[in-house]
């Protein structure tokens, strides 16, 4: 069954710097012994998104105090860790940089070694660390910046189903709120507001509904949102706290929507390799939106599979998921050297051609 | 025994020094691939030296001004290596690197985006971009000298051993960015709320 390892995790993709210490005896549940999160959102807040320098440069001054305090919350030095996973991509190159760099670091001086882990895949196992998910599952990942349908067969074998062609519904979400004047990030926000809208009165458009398959598009139902909150207040100059409800409400349906049937359609081709305990889970920030959830749910009672929803704080970006990934890695016995390379794009799922950003650089994810 | 490197340009330059003398010193150039370079080079010098990674006392890094990405490589790789071996790691920027090997009347500069660069003001100290039009003009009336990567690991090893001389705790290092991140601000105003 293999021996108990103590992993250190180091996450810095995004807007978020983490670090964790995750520990798994084989035959037991893992146990998350420290997970530190240090958000940056009042950094970008004037900005209307993430700026990637600014993201980079706090990454960079932060992250080791991290891993200082997830050792020290966990009650462990480095020597009495196994090996020390970091994300290495995808994501917003500078802030990848700082951790695989600061992950070096922490590796040369100790000995201990590195493994580079897939941001993606690290949400795609959090149904492992969480519940012990048997595979093959259903994974719809998604949050501000993917969205993506997997089907998880193993740690490092992926099959995308599907995922957006453009923005990510996180990304619509917080394009949302500023649009109508509510605070960031947007998830929480519009789905307050939407509880008090009607979602019939604004017909949003569901793109990509009518095609067959998994695959996504949001960027213009953004559009569409503008268009109507322009609209109604070109009609009184301004709009009234029920407008913006209900604005929100219709914009949260048509998000929903699109999610449940494209992950409704996902269950279906899962379901055919009748796997043994069928699950879906889902991770990101947007999986949890209620409304969203109870869509989910829905669909996956009917296609008679579980669903399973990690805690908020391991549906976000956090090292606890990257500890973990790594774990998993590096007991298949892989590891990387000192010229492990921070990659802006990484796609799960190398063998489909990529969905975004399909230029000569690549796909993103 | 300090170990001091910088990729805050198109290069890796490093230098392991022992007190006064130069141990081992190695400087590749590149224009891309400093991440990956870094820790390869840095054991290979500690090989060369016959010591390893225990058998150093301090880090010392250089801050910039230079390429941000190319500063946080080295930066963040410092840190790390501080925090696994329990030594102190020490930041030391350009102009202080250069600063005690400057011939009396040269100018130190530090190359810059656009065809400018960095200056140090010399009786306040403070740091600044000079555009193209300036350093042409004062390149007039003054001989420059800029960072050599053949020389600025030794220079900059020199300048942390003698910080860590006066016994006082060092800050952790932090890149000397002098620019502010390229940032706009939202121009997304959302319409009147007519009931508040």
């Amino acid at each position: 069954m293999g021996d108990t390892l103590t992993l250190l995790g180091l996450e810095s993709s995004c807007d978020d710097t983490a670090a964790a210490v995750v520990r798994h005896v084989p035959g037991h549940a893992p146990q998350i012994l420290s997970s530190i999160v240090h958000g940056q959102a009042e950094l970008h807040a004037d900005f209307g998104g993430v700026v990637p320098e600014i993201a980079a440069r706090a990454h960079a001054e932060k992250i080791d105090l991290c891993v200082e305090q997830a050792l020290a919350d966990a009650g462990l030095t480095l020597a009495q860790i196994d090996a020390i996973a970091v994300t290495a991509g995808p994501g917003l190159i500078g802030g990848v940089l700082s951790g695989v760099m600061c992950a070096k670091g922490l590796s040369a001086g100790s000995g201990k070694p590195l493994v580079g882990v897939n941001h993606l895949a690290g949400h795609a196992l959090t149904p492992r660390l969480t519940d012990m998910a048997a595979f093959p599952y259903l994974m719809l990942l998604v949050s501000g910046g993917h969205c993506q349908l997997l089907q998880v067969n193993g740690p490092e074998d992926f099959t995308r189903l599907g995922g957006t062609i453009d923005d990510a519904p996180g990304e619509a979400f917080d394009k949302t709120a500023r649009l109508l004047g509510l605070p960031q990030p947007g998830g929480p926000s519009v789905e307050a507001e939407a509880r008090a809208g009607d979602p019939k009165r604004f017909r949003f458009p569901r793109p990509l509904l009518d095609r067959p398959g998994c695959d996504m598009s949001f960027s213009g139902l953004k559009t569409a949102l503008l268009r109507t909150r322009d609209q109604v207040a070109a009609d009184k100059g301004g709009l009234t706290r029920q407008d913006r409800a209900d604005l929100c409400a219709g914009f949260q349906a048509a998000v929903r929507d699109v999610l449940v049937e494209k992950t409704r359609r996902a269950l279906a081709t899962y379901m055919e390799a009748s796997p043994e305990a069928p699950m879906i889970a889902v991770a990101g920030g947007v999986a949890a939106n209620q409304s969203i959830r109870a869509g989910l749910e829905e669909v996956a009672a009917a296609a008679g599979a579980t669903f399973t929803a990690p805690p908020l704080r391991l549906c976000t970006d956090n090292a606890a998921m990257i500890a973990w990934a790594g774990l998993e890695r590096f007991r298949a016995g892989q590891t990387d050297d000192m010229t492990l390379v921070a990659r802006p794009r990484w796609p799960l799922d190398t063998a489909r051609a990529g969905m975004l950003g399909g230029g000569k650089k690549g796909a993103k994810a | 025994m300090i170990l001091a490197f910088d990729t805050s340009a198109a290069y890796v330059a490093a230098a392991l020094c022992d007190g006064r003398s130069i141990v081992a010193t190695r400087h590749e150039y590149m224009a891309r691939g400093q991440a990956e370079r870094l820790l390869p080079l840095l054991e290979e010098l500690l090989a060369e030296a016959g010591i390893g990674w225990p058998d150093l006392d301090a880090i010392g890094v250089g801050i910039g001004p230079g390429n941000f990405t190319g500063i946080r490589i080295s930066v963040a790789a410092a840190r790390g290596l501080a925090l696994s071996l329990g030594i102190p790691a020490i930041g030391v920027n350009a102009f202080d690197a250069m600063q005690p090997d400057l011939a009396r009347a040269v100018c130190p500069a530090v190359p810059g985006p656009r065809k400018g660069a960095y200056l140090r003001d010399a009786k306040t100290g403070d740091i600044r971009l000079a555009p193209v039009e300036e350093m042409l003009d004062l390149m007039q009336d003054v001989a420059l000298a800029t960072p050599d990567p053949t020389a600025l690991p030794h220079q900059i090893a020199r300048v942390a051993a003698a910080r860590l001389a006066t016994g006082q705790p060092q800050p952790r290092p932090a890149p000397l960015y002098v620019r502010p991140a390229d940032a706009a601000p939202s121009s997304d105003q959302p319409p009147a709320l007519l009931d508040d």
